[in-house]
């Protein structure tokens, strides 16, 4: 045993719990009674009372057009992450892990978009979109072609997707490609002298040695798909244009801080955290069931190899 | 052993480290006190600041916020009053932290208050939107002051003060400017397309048309964004002023009417394409590239006019079957600069926030934001006319003194609720929400 007093463990432990009762699991508490609330500001004033409007915010949710459109584009979000974020990541790092040379410039590269401000990629992206002079407009006037409403109604989820899933794909790039590079090299050898294609490699040895850190990555985009915030606030106010491009986060944060409905707010909240709950937990279960199918089916092919 | 000796050093370090930590914390605190006119003894050290300091009264850090920050165009001379203020009272240190207004800092503002976080001095609305902070009964009246202070907002016209008044009727703020809305018309595309400014519905519905058959957009507006000042002259043209001004329980008829108007405006391709999606400053670039021939918006604006000579203000054209006069007015004054009752109940604190306040609100302060926004704002003491005005300053000075009605915007009688209207502006343009449900919607969160 290393430690034989656990006494002093707790003493460290304890400033952190505290932080996190303090700037987290009290209002998150003070959140869920907000939304039984009628806030009539933000923080309570000396001698004003809030009036207990019971479930009526709940109620709202179902009724709400706009929590569904932003319900239904975070669920896409969560989506295309899985697609587009980790499964480009996934083809990066296999074309990135089987060269020698130059390995180091595409990781750096490819990582690069990671480090860059969510802030910053929003207002470079508006500039492209830009419909007098952005960049995309400009290239079109040139080809002789007119210009795109690439925020219009029909366009813009996609045009805010782009960014988003682009700015991340570098993140998850990195820890498949950490993942790949702690595959055995004598398993591509062997296979190499048996025959098997590299690309038949990627699908009976990359994919299933790889399958934990995977469902890591799944986990983190999909969770990650729920605090989708920065990049379509900057690059489309309000859930602009008519409210078609809300997700869960900038809706909320509308109804907080655009028209001052709290108590709205924290219900929205709620939902947020409760749908992250679920969704990692229903993430987490399908991971852990694969884990133990796998592992399962190599105890029986071992037993069979003794027999 | 040595290991023993060791951890008995460190730890003896440590602790010695701890205690210089609380002495010197302890002097800061006493420090702290003395600025406040506590009990502590005052700072005794002989430094030639410190004894300057002594000389003109007890070190005072007065904490000051204000609208006055970052882009807006008072910013300038908001700061330079402030550094003359402390030049000339070395015992006055201003901690401030000034911004322009949105509704971010507005909750910010609120949440301060009531946690007791309050600044000394504050330059605030005055309208619906300081109802929160004038519930927790921490800002001092004028009278009340007067009382202590006789020459305090001496300069001040009482037609202004009496603007400045909250919504309960008590006059707390001391205003400088005040500020009205109106159409800015970049008469160089009127002269290029051969068209009259316009001055009645049909006269803007044929600039529109015109406009837009030559790929010039004719009203830059961020419908997304900022349709505030559209939302007030469509209203106030449609309903009259009568209507305009009441707080109803249902939406009324010229309401419904004058905000139906973004849809027919829309549809005649009157703003940007993009108006769904882009912002206030870009519109704003847009108008003053000469892409777009006007732009409705505030006295605020002016300011970044660079073209003087071929931008005019105009007054508002006008609706089909209009109920205002010819020539009514979005405007009067907003804002004024506030005194805490921390700061009033302060000794020390008390003549420093007061003489903050004069040296923002005197006559020569005034006239100094008066001429740095282009001596085009609502003046709240008597100033002296500036020669030489551009033939755009010389428009705005037509505009308003030949305004025929003259009302606040509608926010200032709604609040919080005219947010939830202003949300929904898109939708009633392209015809997804329909007037009357967007206004009874507003309403219903004031009820």
């Amino acid at each position: 045993m290393l430690y034989k007093k656990k006494w002093p463990l707790f003493l460290f432990l304890v400033p952190g719990l505290l932080f996190l009762l303090v700037f987290l699991y009290i209002p998150f508490v003070e959140n869920i009674k907000n939304s039984f609330y009628e806030m009539a500001s933000v923080v309570k004033m000396p001698g004003q009372e809030f009036e207990f409007i019971g479930i009526d915010n709940y109620k709202r949710l179902f009724t709400d057009p706009d929590i569904r459109v932003a319900m239904a584009n975070t669920l896409k979000m969560m989506v295309l992450t899985v697609i587009f974020e980790v499964g480009i990541a996934f083809v990066l790092a296999v074309m990135v892990s089987q060269i020698k040379k130059l390995q180091q410039l595409f990781r750096t590269v490819y990582f690069f978009p990671v480090v860059i401000s969510a802030t910053a990629i929003g207002l470079l992206f508006k500039l492209f979109y830009n419909y007098n002079g952005g960049m995309l407009n400009q290239i079109l006037e040139a080809l002789g072609k007119e210009p795109v409403l690439w925020l219009g109604p029909e366009l813009a989820f996609a045009m805010i997707c782009v960014p988003t899933l682009w700015s991340y794909i570098g993140f998850y790039f990195v820890i498949l490609l950490t993942g790949l590079s702690d595959i055995p090299d004598d398993i591509y050898e062997a296979a190499s002298i048996d025959g098997c294609s590299k690309f038949k490699q990627v699908f009976y040895i990359t994919l299933p040695s790889l399958k934990p850190v995977f469902f890591t990555s799944v986990t983190l985009a999909v969770t990650g798909a729920l605090k989708v915030f920065d990049l379509p606030w900057v690059l489309a106010p309000n859930g602009a244009p008519q409210g078609l491009t809300h997700f869960l986060g900038t809706y909320m944060y509308q109804t907080a801080y655009g028209l001052n409905n709290y108590d709205y707010a924290s219900t929205q909240a709620l939902l947020i955290v409760v749908l992250g709950v679920v969704v990692s937990k229903g993430v987490g279960m399908l991971t852990a069931d694969k884990d133990e199918k796998v592992a399962a089916k190599a105890k029986r092919a071992r037993a069979k190899g003794v027999a | 052993m040595k290991k023993k000796v060791l951890s008995v050093l460190l730890v003896g370090a440590m602790t010695a480290s701890m205690f210089a930590g609380c002495g010197n914390d302890g002097d800061k605190a006493a420090g702290a006190d003395g600025a406040n006119g506590g009990d502590a003894a005052p700072v005794t050290e002989e430094s030639g600041d410190a004894a300057d300091a002594e000389a003109a009264g007890n070190p005072v850090t007065l904490k000051t916020v204000s609208m006055f920050g970052g882009t807006d165009p008072n910013a300038e001379v908001y700061a330079a009053i402030n550094d003359e203020f402390m030049a000339e009272n070395s015992h006055v240190t201003i901690e401030d932290n000034s911004q322009t207004s949105d509704e971010e800092w507005k909750a910010a503002v609120n949440a301060d208050f009531s946690v007791g976080n309050e600044p000394d001095v504050i330059q605030f609305f005055t309208d619906a939107t300081a109802d929160t902070i004038i519930a927790t009964d921490k800002l001092v009246s004028v009278e009340e002051i007067r009382a202590e202070y006789p020459d305090y907002a001496k300069d001040t016209l009482d037609s202004a003060l009496a603007a400045a008044a909250n919504t309960d009727g008590v006059q707390r703020a001391v205003p400088t400017t005040g500020y009205w809305e109106g159409l800015f018309c970049n008469k160089d595309l009127f002269d290029q397309y051969d068209l009259e400014l316009p001055t009645d519905w049909a006269s803007l519905e044929k600039a529109i048309t015109t406009f837009k058959e030559n790929d010039i957009i004719p009203i830059a507006c961020s419908l997304n964004n900022v349709p505030h000042y559209w939302i007030e002259f469509l209203m106030l043209y449609a309903a009259g002023p009568e209507e305009y001004t009441t707080v109803p329980e249902t939406a009324p008829e010229g309401w419904i009417k004058g905000l139906e108007m973004f849809k027919t405006l829309r549809d005649m391709g009157a703003f940007p394409a993009d108006t769904d999606t882009v912002d206030d400053a870009y519109v704003g670039q847009l108008f003053r590239d000469k892409k777009a021939a006007m732009q409705l918006d505030g006295s605020w604006y002016a300011g970044n006019i660079e073209d003087t000579e071929n931008t005019v203000v105009i007054p508002f054209p006008g609706v089909p079957d209009q109920k205002a006069e010819a020539g009514s007015l979005v405007g009067g004054i907003s804002s004024g600069f506030y005194i805490t009752r921390k700061a009033w109940e302060d000794p020390d604190k008390r003549d420093a926030a007061v003489k903050f306040v004069m040296a923002h609100t005197s006559q020569e302060g005034v006239q100094r934001y008066w001429e740095t926004t282009g001596a085009v704002s609502q003046a709240a003491v008597a100033v002296t006319p500036v020669d030489g005005a551009t033939p755009f300053a010389q428009s705005i000075a037509e505009y308003t003194s030949n305004a025929s009605v003259i009302v606040a915007p509608t926010d200032s009688r709604i609040g919080d609720a005219y947010k939830t209207l202003v949300a929904q502006i898109v939708k009633v343009s392209t015809g997804a929400t329909t007037a009357e449900d967007a206004i009874n919607e507003a309403l219903g969160v004031m009820q």
